[in-house]
């Protein structure tokens, strides 16, 4: 039998009237994510403390290191590459970073703030100082003095609220989705009707595609929402278009909804879809960049961290607020990324249907 | 549809044959072999755990069976997901959304047959009315009472006019009077020459049916017309005298071949056939009498016994 978009419509139609109907789930999707938005825009809209310095060591200057990492006000961020300190700056997630290698010492600082830019570079000074004192000759002396660098890049000078607020709005509609779709395809089978779909002409993958397409309208009803409070409510810059973050978001939510049918499988309850919290929302919460920047995450879990969809759509929705980003300029990886997720989850998810009967 | 005619003499609409169903260590479905006609009202009865609601999810192909064939209305068993528009198959736990409304409800299950809209028009009030749901077509699935939840479960499972219709236990907490409107409706639809498969407890629902089949731990105990059940089982009419002289008639109609009880100064005989009634009140005339007909019931505990 041929996939029908008819059928799917029908699906997706009963999903929107139950949905509809259950006034205190409506109640939650939209003002949950408005109350949670509120909570973290005042507690995050302060400046960021301390001077924000990434530090590349590719070895050598062990004087040079120690001299900075003494600093008190310096917070330090230990990172993998020159360019992940490049485009943290340029997101506004770092004041500057100090490259160092045998060939020499690279600073990089934000042509934004050039009060903490100027602060930064004299440490270096001074640190540096510190290491040619410790030198024999005059020509190594000399070869040292001639091997710092220092490089401006435009970054801005973000407000935490900033930088973690586009991507709370990706996780806000990853949670709610997820325990929703998860809860409404446990209903499935405990009423029996998953039982009796199996018995009709609409096929696993119509019944996936109406429910992602119901699920979609308050999917965009919530992230118009809390975009909305996140902009006018905490002037977080929308320099990109709306519709592509709410395409971002759409993506991501159909993403949750297959890996919540997926889910669903292993619970025998509601009151079990609940104990899945830890297991898939608390990671992504950890580890998709939010609060801390993927590239201070320990090397060994970052693999991890490109797992998880939350990751995509947090770097793209960033790009598209603070940076007017483009489909186009997200299309790799982020997007991609997100529709592999995507399609993975609901293969496995309709797999998943039939398995359960049979 | 001249093809299918001619298949509909020949095949039965559903055919076992030594069908295997194992869950673990357990048979579940042990060679069963049964054809069940087109156009009959079947009965399945059995007791809790004998395998009548594994066989049904086994006919849909809800279950893979280990071993066995089955056809259904014509095609291998394999086959059937491409015939799912002609079944209408109504589970034990209802398939209802107890979120939507009675008419909602209905709506969705037409939309998924691909039901045109003024088709689902008339067919919602026609079934509406059988049900006698008419009134609350507004209320919420989940604020009816358990009859009228099991009702409209029932609705939404004709809504397409399917050709098979597989019933687990339909009229559990139906009242009397409405299982009576269901029951005459099973019997239009057969005439409409459609079949109907009913699981049930009940004995007197069993006897309404045109076929029935005594199911025990996955076989089938007993399978037949009411009638071939209780001659399969050595039940027979008892007609019940009350005479003037019960001694003196009993010997007579002993001595006349009868099979006689005599208990409480009632004589009872027992008939081969209702025709021998004419000849008893030949040979005696009682004061009173009263036919009392074999239960189903009686035949399948003997027959189970026996097995």
């Amino acid at each position: 039998m041929n996939p029908s978009p008819a059928r799917a419509g029908v699906v997706a139609l009963r999903v929107v009237r139950q949905l509809k109907r259950d006034r205190r789930t409506i109640g939650l999707i939209v003002f949950a994510p408005i109350v949670l938005m509120i909570l973290f825009g005042y507690a995050l809209s302060g400046d960021m403390s301390g001077v924000h310095l990434g530090l590349v060591d590719g070895g050598g200057h062990a004087a040079l290191r120690a001299h900075l990492v003494s600093i008190q006000d310096f917070d330090i961020l230990r990172l993998g590459s020159e360019s992940d300190a490049e485009r943290l700056i340029s997101e506004g997630r770092l004041d500057g970073a100090v490259v160092l290698g045998p060939e020499g010492v690279r600073v990089l600082l934000d042509s934004s703030s050039l009060q903490i830019a100027g602060a930064i570079a004299a440490a270096v000074q001074a640190g540096a100082a510190k290491e040619k004192t410790g030198l024999q000759t005059a020509g190594q002396q000399k070869a040292q003095e001639s091997a710092i660098t220092t490089r401006y890049i435009f970054g801005y000078d973000l407000v935490m609220m900033d930088t973690v607020g586009p991507a709370i709005l990706g996780l806000v509609v990853f949670f709610f989705t997820f325990i929703n779709a998860a809860i409404a395809f446990i209903r499935e089978r405990s009423q029996g009707t998953l039982e009796k779909f199996m018995v009709s002409p609409l096929s696993r993958v119509e019944m996936v595609s109406g429910y992602v397409l119901g699920f979609s309208l308050f999917t965009i009803l919530q992230s118009a929402t809390t975009l909305f409070v996140v902009t006018f409510g905490f002037g977080v810059p929308l320099r990109g278009s709306p519709i592509t973050a709410l395409a971002v978001v759409l993506l991501l939510g159909a993403g949750a909804l297959v890996l919540g049918s997926f889910f669903s499988n292993f619970a025998r309850s509601e009151f079990q879809v609940v104990q899945f919290i830890p297991l898939i929302i608390t990671p992504q919460i950890v580890l998709c960049g939010i609060w801390w920047p993927l590239e201070s995450v320990p090397e060994f879990i970052r693999p991890f961290s490109y797992m998880l969809p939350l990751t995509y759509a947090a770097h793209a929705l960033r790009a598209v607020m603070l940076k007017g980003a483009g489909v186009a300029d997200i299309l790799y990886p982020d997007l991609l990324a997100l529709g592999i997720f995507f399609l993975i989850f609901s293969a496995a998810a309709t797999m998943m249907l039939r398995r359960e009967v049979a | 549809m001249a093809g299918r005619g001619m298949a509909r003499e020949i095949e039965p609409a559903i055919s076992a044959r030594g069908v295997i169903k194992s869950f673990g260590r357990q048979r579940v479905l042990d060679s069963l072999t049964v054809d069940i006609p087109y156009g009959v009202t079947y009965c399945l009865l059995g007791p809790n755990g004998s395998g009548k609601t594994t066989f049904i999810r086994a006919i849909v192909r809800l279950l893979h069976l280990d071993g066995g064939e089955m056809s259904v209305l014509g095609r291998p068993v394999s086959e059937v997901d491409e015939i799912y528009s002609q079944i209408g198959y109504m589970t034990q736990h209802k398939a209802l959304y107890p979120d939507l409304t009675v008419q909602e409800n209905m709506e969705f299950y037409a939309g998924l047959y691909g039901l045109k809209k003024q088709q689902r028009v008339a067919r919602l009030e026609e079934l509406l009315e059988m049900v006698d749901l008419s009134e609350h077509s507004g209320r919420l699935a989940g604020a009816l009472s358990g009859g009228m939840y099991q009702r409209l479960s029932l609705a939404c499972t004709l809504i397409h006019e399917p050709e098979l219709l597989l019933l687990d236990e339909p009229t559990v907490g139906v009242d009397p009077r409405l299982r009576q409107t269901f029951w005459e409706y099973f019997g239009r639809l057969t005439q409409e020459g459609k079949t109907v498969l009913i699981t049930t407890h009940l004995m007197d629902e069993a006897e309404k049916c045109q076929r029935v089949g005594y199911m025990r731990a996955g076989r089938m105990a007993a399978e037949g017309t009411p009638e071939e059940i209780l001659r399969q089982a050595g039940l027979r009419p008892i007609l019940k005298l009350w005479l003037a002289e019960p001694e003196r008639d009993a010997v007579l109609l002993r001595a006349e071949g009868y099979e006689i009880d005599v208990v409480g100064g009632v004589v009872q005989v027992r008939l081969e056939s209702h025709a021998r009634i004419k000849e008893v009140l030949a040979a005696v005339s009682p004061l009173d009498m009263r036919l009392a007909e074999p239960k189903l019931e009686e035949a399948f505990l003997r027959l189970s016994e026996a097995a």
